[in-house]
């Protein structure tokens, strides 16, 4: 069954490779990035060998957080790998037993789980300089990357059934985005903290210990307990580690089991409410309404909610750093990419859509209407936010500038909604499933992704560059700044009606065309 | 629905030729519907009765021939041959995020319908499709065959002149079946043209009046419904064309 499965993975992730030109380019990439993670990773590690007793506990924190990280990746990730769905199996005499070393065997041949034996192995060999430690290090890193893949196994099996339905999955995506948020409000301590990277007078012992104590340090902590000496935590870390991976074995079985007896299907029924008040707001003509349906769908879509709420919570971590650093510039230019990516968050508005569009197309939409009703939508979500920002960043006196900064923040903002809603009419991009796992990468399909991603990042850059000029230009006096705001603003509608207008006409010539592409956005 | 029918088929299909990837799926098919009719396309899977129906109705753009839908070509006037036309097609998603009265409210808007007027139609459909109670359901929560009604509903609210419908009746219910007969009869008696595609011969033989045959994206044969089937089932006549092969017969014999 093992060797069954493992083939059936292969088998599939071949033909999907030879099928589309994307999925190959994105394999190779994953491929790549693994690599270059290893090539970075792996020899700092083996170097830690050389280094005293106090750097080499590194390991113990570092891959507590990688076990960590792991499982939250893996949420994000499953949208992609859904391959080995349990579910599919439900219709196949198996046992849970059974499917579960299937699947676990299959995982583990997987990019990401090789990368992460890969840097287990580097972990042992950080600990060459203890030659006792190394038989526990091997032991350590097989036990901690069984904790890893089962974690993340156990945790996408157990929100599987919550992400069942529509709540489900719009808390889902709240939680899953702040969690994702973690590392950078670590970095955000880290830099207003006083922790040092002196190597001189680094010392990782007490981070290593208290990583030891955690679920995700248990394995990794072995070696430096029996380097150490403490024969007694190693003792307990072992115990714990293993019962862990055993635990966590069981918890995965026993999901498997239900899932194999009772396929997850929606729930349904849920209701919503009339939605009386956009259409007071914005009006009933067509372009009103597709701003309505694309509001809503900002907080009843759990793909777009997990979106929304990191491009809103971002801008925060700058201007908090801002406070704390006393770096002024910051705030405004994290409000000012706070703006670019809620303007960018249109790019792939058309994937979101996906094959649904076709209604658009049977009623003949005109394009501008489409384009132009999106760019409404989304100044109707994120112009509070950013507005909202702004003051509060005033408020704080982290701006030091404040009409020349609203210039440039209104212009990024318009520039790139102007340049989303141009180029999105001409490559939609990709977004997750509707109604699939709203944590799933909405990047995918790489040489499309990587030619929107090059766009992202310089088109807004380009675009926003004459309205800095213009700023610096006016900065001399206060009327003249206000010229600029009145001056730029112009600027930005501008560009946002060029995009309407120029994305617009593209849809009316080709939207079957594009249809047909929406056809595969979804992934 | 004012206008007389006469003057014209309602839809007309001259030469239309589909490739996907080289592979050419529809071969020059050529169709005439007349106005006033409840027009059946039949054909085994595969036979390019999706592709077909998407060209008429301008989701795809076809590599050849020309589609006119009451006199409007569809590829070179697109505007006004969507407006006097109403689409369902089979397994296209709906927006999801909607419920059944905004999908319907929505599409009253982008075809520019007074406000009042479509949520007074709204309130009809759903009701008459028996899907009132589900109306503040969003659809991503409907069941495949309310998901049929719906986006009939959707296809119906502007009361357009041409209907095309693809597997209409696919998921549905046999009482809501009962009710979109109806309505579709109505719909014919005063004036307007239904198109649609079937798998099931007996419910084509007996709600259509005329019925054309596809295979392989070509038109088999067609004819009035009393025409082809002469004496004979519509089943039969089609398995005769279509030449299916009597494998069942031979084979398979180790299932006892």
């Amino acid at each position: 069954m093992v060797g069954l499965i493992v083939r059936l993975r292969f088998a599939m992730w071949r033909t999907a490779m030879t099928r589309s030109p994307l999925h190959l380019v994105s394999s190779i990439l994953g491929g790549l990035a693994a690599l270059g993670v290893l090539a970075l990773l792996g020899p700092g590690l083996l170097l830690l060998s050389q280094r005293p007793l106090r750097i080499t506990a590194l390991t113990v924190p570092l891959f507590a957080v990688i076990t960590l990280m792991w499982t939250v990746l893996s949420l994000i990730a499953t949208g992609v790998d859904s391959i080995l769905d349990p579910a599919r199996f439900s219709v196949l005499p198996l046992r849970a037993g059974e499917l579960a070393r299937g699947l676990l065997a299959a995982a583990c041949t997987g990019i990401p789980a090789v990368m992460l034996t890969g840097l287990a192995l580097a972990q042992v060999g950080s600990w060459l300089a203890h030659p006792a430690a190394v038989p526990a290090a091997l032991l350590g890193g097989v036990l901690g990357v069984l904790t890893a893949i089962l974690l993340s196994r156990a945790v996408t099996s157990a929100l599987a059934r919550v992400m069942t339905t529509r709540v489900g999955r719009v808390l889902g995506a709240v939680v899953v985005s702040v969690v994702t948020l973690i590392p950078l409000a670590m970095n955000t301590l880290l830099t207003t903290g006083s922790l040092g990277t002196d190597l001189s007078s680094f010392d990782a012992t007490r981070s290593a210990v208290l990583a030891s104590w955690t679920p995700f340090g248990w394995a990794w902590a072995l070696p430096f307990d029996v380097a150490t000496g403490r024969w007694a935590s190693f003792g307990v870390h072992l115990t714990l580690a293993a019962c862990l991976v055993v635990g966590l074995h069981a918890v995965w079985v026993r999901l498997l089991a239900r899932t194999l007896t009772s396929p997850l299907t929606s729930s349904g029924g849920q209701r919503i409410g009339r939605g009386r008040l956009l259409p007071v707001l914005l009006g009933t003509s067509p372009t009103a309404s597709i701003a309505a349906r694309r509001v809503r769908a900002w907080y009843r879509d759990s793909r777009l909610v997990s979106i929304a709420l990191r491009t809103a919570v971002l801008p925060i971590f700058f201007v908090l750093q801002a406070v704390f650093t006393d770096t002024p510039g910051l705030a405004g230019i994290g409000i000012v990419t706070l703006a670019v990516f809620a303007g960018l968050t249109l790019m792939n508005d058309l994937a979101f859509d996906g094959p649904a569009w076709w209604l658009h197309v049977a009623v003949g939409v005109r394009g501008w209407e489409d384009r132009l009703g999106r760019a409404i939508a989304s100044t109707v979500v994120f112009g509070p936010v950013v507005v909202l920002t702004f003051v509060v960043s005033v408020a704080l006196g982290v701006i030091s500038n404040p009409v020349s900064w609203l210039t440039v923040v209104v212009v990024s903002f318009f520039a790139s909604l102007g340049l989303a809603v141009g180029v999105g009419a001409v490559l939609p991009g990709t977004a997750p499933r509707t109604g699939g796992n709203p944590f799933a990468a909405t990047s995918g399909g790489a040489a499309q992704g990587c030619l929107t991603a090059v766009v992202s990042f310089v088109g807004p850059i380009l675009l926003t560059l004459p309205a800095v000029v213009v700023v610096i230009l006016t900065s001399g006096s206060g009327a003249g700044r206000w010229m600029g705001l009145a001056v730029g603003t112009v600027y930005g509608l501008g560009l946002l009606a060029t995009g309407v207008v120029l994305g617009g006409a593209r849809i009316d010539r080709h939207a079957p065309e594009l249809l047909g592409q929406l056809a595969t956005a979804q992934i | 629905m004012t206008e007389p029918p006469g003057a014209g088929p309602a839809l007309e299909l001259v030469d239309l030729v589909k490739e996907f990837r080289g592979r050419r799926v529809v071969h020059g098919l050529s169709l005439a519907v007349p106005r006033g009719s409840l027009y059946g396309l039949v054909g085994p899977n595969g036979a390019g009765k999706t592709t077909t129906l998407s060209m008429a109705t301008g989701l795809l753009r076809p590599d050849g021939g020309t589609a006119r839908v009451l006199g409007h070509d569809v590829w070179a006037d697109p505007a006004a041959a969507k407006a006097v036309m109403g689409v369902s097609p089979d397994g296209m998603r709906l927006f999801e995020q909607l419920s059944g009265r905004e999908l319907l409210t929505y599409v009253g808007a982008l075809r520019r319908m007074p406000r009042d007027v479509t949520a007074e139609r709204a309130a009809e459909l759903l009701t008459v499709l028996d899907l009132a109670d589900d109306a503040s359901t969003v659809v991503a929560d409907y069941s495949a065959g309310m998901v049929k009604k719906i986006s009939l509903a959707a296809a119906l609210i502007h009361a357009p002149r041409l209907l095309v419908l693809d597997e209409p009746f696919e998921a549905v219910d046999p009482v809501s079946g009962q009710t979109i007969r109806t309505i579709l009869r109505r719909y014919v008696a005063s004036g307007g043209t239904v198109v649609m595609s079937s798998h099931v011969m007996e419910l084509v033989e007996g709600l259509c009046d005329r019925v054309a045959v596809i295979a392989g994206g070509r038109v088999l044969a067609e004819d009035s419904t009393a025409g082809l089937t002469r004496g004979g089932s519509l089943h039969q006549r089609f398995l005769e064309l279509v030449g299916a092969s009597d494998v069942a017969g031979e084979g398979l014999t180790w299932l006892g």
